[in-house]
């Protein structure tokens, strides 16, 4: 059976005496997944890794069932933009995707076709002509994701996607990843902007000084800590006093704060079922409640939990 | 699946064509490459403009070249007057010996259109006979070979291979666009095929260009009947075959050089960092093949460039005597015997190099 996922097996990877990731174990399936994590925590390692750029120390990787030591094979179907901004010199943007997918081996008229798509698809139609040394930042980024996506890869490997890109592309750039996913692709993007980390992924990896700290869908991997750290919830309602009151009354809630100017109660509990339920009850009990968002189940409090002391980038 | 690695090679090829060619890094190769032929000419505009102003001379002053062998050392001025006439150059000198008498010294010139007699008179004596020939065509044919095999061969082809073959790989890591290349579905021994190719490709151009128009460049003093004469007949080039075969062995020569040396810094820029100290230890072996041993002489490429060469270019009578009693004197390698070499020694770093690549890795923040 045709494997459909990119697999790591516990997989490491050392420059010199430096890690760069240690015992990565990782099963991928089709979607969006972010790698997110710090400078230096190893997510464009892994990419690398992913992509056969270099080798692991230790360990085993496949991509849809193809050893990344065969880019013969492997780059057929996977497209991969890099984070390393320079490109071969002397060219325009259609010419950089059209040569390098004469590489591949298609004939010509095949390439331009191709060339011609991904470049509408990037939103780069007009600049395609002009030499890419005279490329903006977010160009060459837009152009780099074209190279990526020109052969219309099944496995799609971003380093920092959405990096020098204005409002208007990224969100573009955001509908196409969701586009590809949706056609049951895998997506694998890192990124430091959590918050369309967390808009965008289907699943997270959260990785930490070369280690991967977290896996899984995003609310699975709060669930998984969720004994450890407290969970928050932000409650609007029209008696926040007497809310934070009654909400103090239960066990497992360990802070109920009022939020200045009306804003709500957040409350923080260790057992959210349970908070839920007397929420329920609260409410039939006749008290306005208009609204409850589970405030830190997004990426970057998973992550800020997981992380805990470390810094992290924004 | 040869025929899509023929695609991809060639693809690659035009890829690499702009960067081969026309990269600003690259400009000293050119200059390396036709230095000798601003040195060449240089030397035909000038022998050309002498050989015209000697055959004028004689026009006006015509000496017969039997005349000049009737002319002997301690004849007095009048003597040689007598069976010369005037020279057609005369330059004078006075001085005074250490008993304060005055001292004549002369140079008087000659020329019958192709020799220059020099004669050199202290006072009224004939102490110094000097000839000096125009270039023949055997002549400028061994200096062609001289600067060929010890500045063309050793030096600018070793250093245009260097500049163009080491930077293939190493070119793009430092600009840290090689992973383009990588990211492609091409095996990494196709990548290697092509960016020899690419080089081969550029070298060869520009330096059998090179050579064919420093050939011509020597040629060009003489008038068009004689250089035919050269080109097509044997005993008027000398023992190393008509000047075509020359022309052609010297082409071939070039364009093996670049095979050779090609694959051996194509294999440096992709195994070392640092360039320099491996094209250092090559530069220094190649550089010392004459004073080698005859068994070591041949584990060099420039043995068998040399033996490929129509004319050998023996040490010159300048060559201090020392220098001639290290040089080891070897028999050259028959054609078949270098070209075999060659190309083996090659097939072997590329095959080499190939296995190599294949472990390559993009890690640009150590480069």
């Amino acid at each position: 059976m045709k494997e459909d996922r990119i697999i790591l097996e516990n997989v490491s990877r050392f420059y010199g005496e430096v890690l760069g990731v240690n015992r990565v174990t990782l099963s991928i399936p089709p979607g969006i997944t972010s790698l997110v994590g710090p400078n230096g925590s190893g997510k464009t390692t892994l990419m690398n890794l992913i992509t056969g750029l270099i080798r692991p120390s230790r360990g085993r990787i496949s991509v849809l069932g193809v050893d990344p030591s065969q880019p013969q094979r492997l780059f057929r179907f996977v497209g991969y933009s890099t984070q390393f901004d320079a490109f071969p010199k002397g060219l325009t943007g259609s010419q950089f995707i059209y040569s390098f997918l004469r590489v591949s081996g298609r004939p010509a008229p095949e390439c331009r076709k191709l060339t011609t798509r991904a470049i509408e698809q990037v939103g780069l139609v007009e600049a395609a002509d002009r030499k890419v040394a005279a490329y903006s930042k977010g160009m060459r980024q837009r152009i780099r994701l074209a190279q990526a996506i020109a052969h219309d890869p099944g496995v799609l490997i971003l380093d920092e996607p959405l990096n020098g890109l204005d409002p208007l592309v990224r969100s573009e750039t955001i509908a196409l990843f969701k586009r590809y996913a949706a056609e049951g692709r895998h997506v694998v993007v890192s990124s430091h902007v959590l918050h369309e980390v967390d808009m965008i992924s289907d699943q997270v990896v959260l990785m930490s000084g070369g280690y991967v700290v977290a896996e899984g869908r995003i609310r699975g991997v709060r669930s998984e800590i969720q004994d450890q750290r407290p969970m928050q919830f932000l409650i609007q309602c029209k008696q926040p006093s007497l809310l934070a009151s009654r909400a103090f009354e239960q066990d497992h809630v360990v802070e109920a704060r009022l939020l200045p100017e009306g804003a709500g109660v957040l409350v923080k509990t260790r057992d959210a079922d349970a908070f839920c339920r007397a929420l329920n009850h609260l409410a039939l009990a006749g008290l306005d409640i208009e609204g409850v968002v589970p405030a830190d189940d997004n990426v970057y409090s998973v992550y800020e939990y997981l992380i805990g002391g470390e810094e992290t980038t924004q | 699946m040869i025929r899509l690695w023929c695609i991809q090679v060639l693809a690659i090829i035009r890829l690499e064509m702009k960067k081969t060619f026309f990269a600003r890094r690259g400009l000293w190769v050119y200059l390396l490459a036709f230095a000798p032929l601003a040195l060449f000419v240089t030397h035909s505009i000038a022998a050309g403009h002498h050989r015209d102003q000697l055959e004028r001379i004689a026009r006006d002053h015509p000496i017969s070249s039997e005349a000049f062998s009737d002319i002997q050392a301690g004849m007095t001025r009048d003597e040689v007057t007598q069976k010369l006439g005037r020279p057609y150059s005369q330059w004078n000198r006075h001085t005074r010996n250490e008993h304060n008498e005055p001292r004549e010294w002369s140079h008087w010139r000659y020329t019958d259109g192709k020799i220059e007699l020099h004669l050199f008179f202290e006072d009224d004596k004939l102490t110094g006979i000097r000839r000096s020939e125009l270039d023949t065509l055997p002549e400028v044919a061994r200096i062609f070979a001289g600067v060929f095999q010890s500045y063309y061969l050793r030096l600018a082809v070793f250093f245009g291979c260097v500049g163009v073959f080491v930077n293939l790989f190493r070119g793009e890591r430092l600009d840290k666009s090689l992973h383009f290349y990588l990211l492609t579905p091409t095996r990494r021994e196709v990548l290697l095929a092509g960016k020899y190719l690419a080089g081969l490709l550029a070298t060869v151009v520009i330096f059998t260009s090179s050579t064919a128009l420093q050939w011509l460049a020597l040629l060009w003093q003489f008038d068009h009947t004689a250089v035919a004469d050269f080109l097509t007949s044997p005993t008027r080039s000398g023992a190393a075959g008509t000047g075509w075969g020359q022309f052609s062995s010297y082409l071939a020569v070039t364009a093996l050089a670049c095979v050779g040396y090609g694959s051996v810094f194509l294999a440096v820029g992709l195994l070392f960092r640092n360039p320099i100290i491996p094209v250092a230890v090559v530069l220094l072996w190649e550089g010392v093949n004459p004073f080698l041993p005859a068994a070591l002489k041949k584990i060099s490429m420039i043995y068998y460039l040399q033996s490929l060469c129509p004319v050998a270019a023996a040490p010159g009578q300048d060559v201090p005597g020392l220098v001639h009693l290290l040089i080891s004197p070897v028999q050259p390698a028959t054609k078949a015997v270098a070209v075999l070499s060659i190309v083996i020694l090659t097939c072997v770093v590329l095959v080499v190099g190939a296995r190599l690549s294949r472990r390559m890795e993009i890690n640009y923040s150590t480069e």
